[in-house]
């Protein structure tokens, strides 16, 4: 599946945590959970007890070598 | 044919009614039933009125299937299905779920009218020709290019003359690698005077075959991939955002790798967008000489290279408009060449911002510029004349004063200039208070005051909105929309769109942002129309301030009798304004030798 992503994949979405700090570390946890190694957060606004997050695991960076082009190759 | 409309459903027959219009135009016969029948009563009116078609709509809502499902099993036992469609359409609906209710076709969110009349009918959809059909536009067309107030009339003239007979005579690498390039691209082997004009690392690609670091050298295969990879896609080019009419929409691309950029390229010309810029890595404006080959890199801007230009060009729609950026470092006539060449529409060249806050030095780059812009008007290739000093700290009137003298120059030279002056929150405009309360007044001024002075096209520099931004895509998409919005309501030429990770900087830009923005300016110009932004008195005042500024400016630089010494000497912006003269190249202007 990853394969046909072209360039990355965004996570959005609402965590409990009681600070920034721990939002983002929520967040670059449930992408390493997920298996994605070139994680970040784009953006994060907390209040309070919960956060918005935006998360983004690179699947390619430009340069790459992209398994929708070469599918073979690079399996 | 006999249409029975049913809006089974308590209030919404708003789609029916539409759709009553259209059939009606097509010469059927149609009974439209009010909403919130009891389905029994519908069915009875079913067996009286003996339609070909019936036409149940539907908005979502708890118990929607049941109602739906309870409607055909009643058609059904009434013997009433035999010989008649029975068809259902609403928001939610979807193919799959009218064939498990058991009607005959659905038609959910998105549907033109024509699918379904086509299907009433028992005949092919009709592909409509768009009315918006896109055709590649000439931004510089219908402008006289005449000067509107004649208080601009000597000074311009008088710095366009100074400039043209300085330049005369003198020579850089840049200039001569233009002229070397130009004899290549005619089928002469003069690589190795091409190499002797370069730097390194340049020189040692050309002559040792060393990669430039981050750099990848792409094969031929995988070009070839590439290219059978974008052949086998369906690839739309959606209706302009603008409808024809002004802004058009330019993306800037520039992630580093050509087939990134393509990619990101045609999902935007699918999302409506009309034109792209070709964005280079800073470092390869301060480098004397162009490498060659599709190369990739992992960094910010895409290498000019004639081979990546001519893939991306092969990849660009008939009606999108392709801009190749010229405007600020050593290579800035090659670049106005190899654009020409493959045949970009556009480019970009500004002496003053390129020297200014582009690293390069003024003197060299007032040479390069000149013949450059000599260049453009040679292969009638328009060029852009970005002001983005003002990012920098410079005031919109000075920064408006050099990219005035370079349209003038332009002018002089036979070209065909593009203002371009930024829609942006400007550190001038932070420190002096302009905005603090809204986003119009200062940016409107600047329209007015440039539209008072020269009947020139105006595209709203790159990209718009800029400084406004976060890494929050909701705001930045709006911003931005509000930003193009206001563009069209000042019937500007052109607008240079961000996407919505503009301000993201950990990373390349992705196309599901600027996805984002394409759909956001849209929503704008659907929600705008024709309708224009009112600004505030304080407008007039400003326009008023920024025009009287660029006068000042112009006939201060024109006292001055040495336009290189003004960009010097800080009078088209000074160090604390944040105009620092570049260094790159300094040093390396010469005579020509012919």
């Amino acid at each position: 599946m990853v394969d046909r992503l072209m360039d990355a994949l965004d996570i959005e979405t609402t965590v409990f945590a009681k600070s920034e700090e721990e939002a983002k570390k929520i967040g670059i946890d449930l992408l390493g959970s997920l298996g994605f190694k070139d994680a970040d957060i784009v953006f994060v606004e907390h209040e309070g007890f919960v956060a918005r997050v935006r998360l983004r695991a690179y699947i390619y960076r430009p340069g790459d070598k992209y398994s929708w082009l070469l599918k073979d190759e690079v399996e | 044919m006999r249409i029975l409309m049913v809006p089974l459903d308590p209030v919404h027959d708003v789609a029916l009614k539409m759709l009553r219009r259209e059939l009606l135009k097509n010469g059927h016969e149609v009974v439209l039933l009010p909403p919130d029948m009891k389905v029994e009563e519908v069915v009875e009116i079913c067996r009286l009125e003996k339609p070909s078609v019936i036409m149940v709509s539907r908005t979502v809502g708890y118990g929607a299937a049941e109602v739906l499902g309870r409607f055909i099993d009643l058609l059904d036992a009434a013997g009433l299905r035999k010989g008649c469609k029975v068809i259902v359409g609403g928001k939610a609906i979807t193919k799959e779920l009218a064939a498990e209710l058991g009607y005959d076709a659905g038609f959910g969110e998105g549907t033109e009218w024509e699918e379904v009349i086509a299907y009433v009918e028992g005949r092919p959809v009709k592909r409509r020709i768009c009315e918006n059909e896109r055709k590649k536009r000439d931004i510089t067309e219908g402008y006289s290019y005449r000067l509107l107030d004649e208080a601009f009339f000597k000074p311009l003239e008088d710095i366009a003359a100074q400039i043209i007979e300085w330049a005369s005579g003198k020579c850089s690498p840049g200039v001569e690698r233009a002229k070397v390039r130009e004899r290549m691209l005619s089928g002469t082997d003069a690589l190795k005077d091409y190499i002797d004009l370069c730097e390194e690392p340049v020189k040692s690609f050309y002559t040792r075959g060393e990669i430039p670091k981050k750099v990848r050298l792409v094969g031929t295969e995988e070009v070839s991939k590439f290219k059978r990879f974008i052949d086998g896609l369906t690839v739309p080019v959606g209706s302009s955002l603008a409808s024809m009419s002004k802004p058009l929409v330019f993306v800037q691309y520039g992630t580093g790798c050509p087939f990134m950029d393509g990619m990101h390229i045609k999902v935007c010309e699918a999302w409506g967008a009309d034109g792209f810029l070709h964005f280079d890595p800073s470092w390869g404006a301060r480098v004397e000489g162009l490498l060659e080959g599709v190369l990739s890199h992992e960094e910010d801007g895409t290498i000019v290279t004639l081979e990546n230009l001519k893939l991306i060009k092969s990849l660009l729609g008939e009606s999108t408009l392709w801009s190749v950026r010229a405007h600020r470092g050593l290579n800035t006539p090659e670049t106005v060449l190899l654009a020409a060449y493959v045949g970009a529409d556009l480019t970009k060249i500004n002496m003053v911002y390129g020297s200014l806050n582009g690293g390069t030095d003024p003197e060299r780059l007032l040479v390069d510029g000149v013949y450059a812009i000599r260049l453009a008007a040679r292969f009638n290739l328009p060029f852009d004349i970005p002001t983005n000093e003002e990012l920098g700290g410079v005031p919109a009137y000075k920064a408006f004063a050099g990219m005035l003298v370079v349209a003038y120059l332009g002018l002089k030279l036979g070209a065909r200039p593009i203002l371009k002056p930024l829609f942006c929150y400007s550190p001038d405009v932070m420190i002096s208070g302009y905005m603090e309360d809204n986003y119009v007044d200062y940016n409107v001024a600047k329209i007015w005051a440039l539209r008072e002075i020269i009947d020139a096209p105006i595209w709203a520099g790159e990209p718009i909105g800029f400084m406004t931004h976060t890494e929050e895509r909701v705001q930045s998409a709006l911003t931005t929309a509000l930003h193009a919005g206001l563009a069209k309501s000042l019937n500007l030429d052109a607008i240079t769109i961000a996407s919505t990770d503009e301000a993201y900087s950990r990373g390349a830009i992705t196309s599901s942002s600027r996805i984002d923005t394409l759909r956001a300016l849209k929503e704008a110009f659907r929600f705008l129309g024709e309708v224009k932004f009112e600004p505030t008195c304080r407008a007039k005042s400003f326009k008023e301030a920024i025009k009287e500024g660029i006068l000042k400016t112009l006939e201060e630089i024109a006292r001055r009798g040495d336009f290189l010494s003004s960009l010097y000497e800080g009078l088209l912006g000074t160090r604390e304004e944040g105009a620092n003269p570049g260094r790159v190249g300094r040093g390396s202007v010469s005579r020509c030798l012919v």
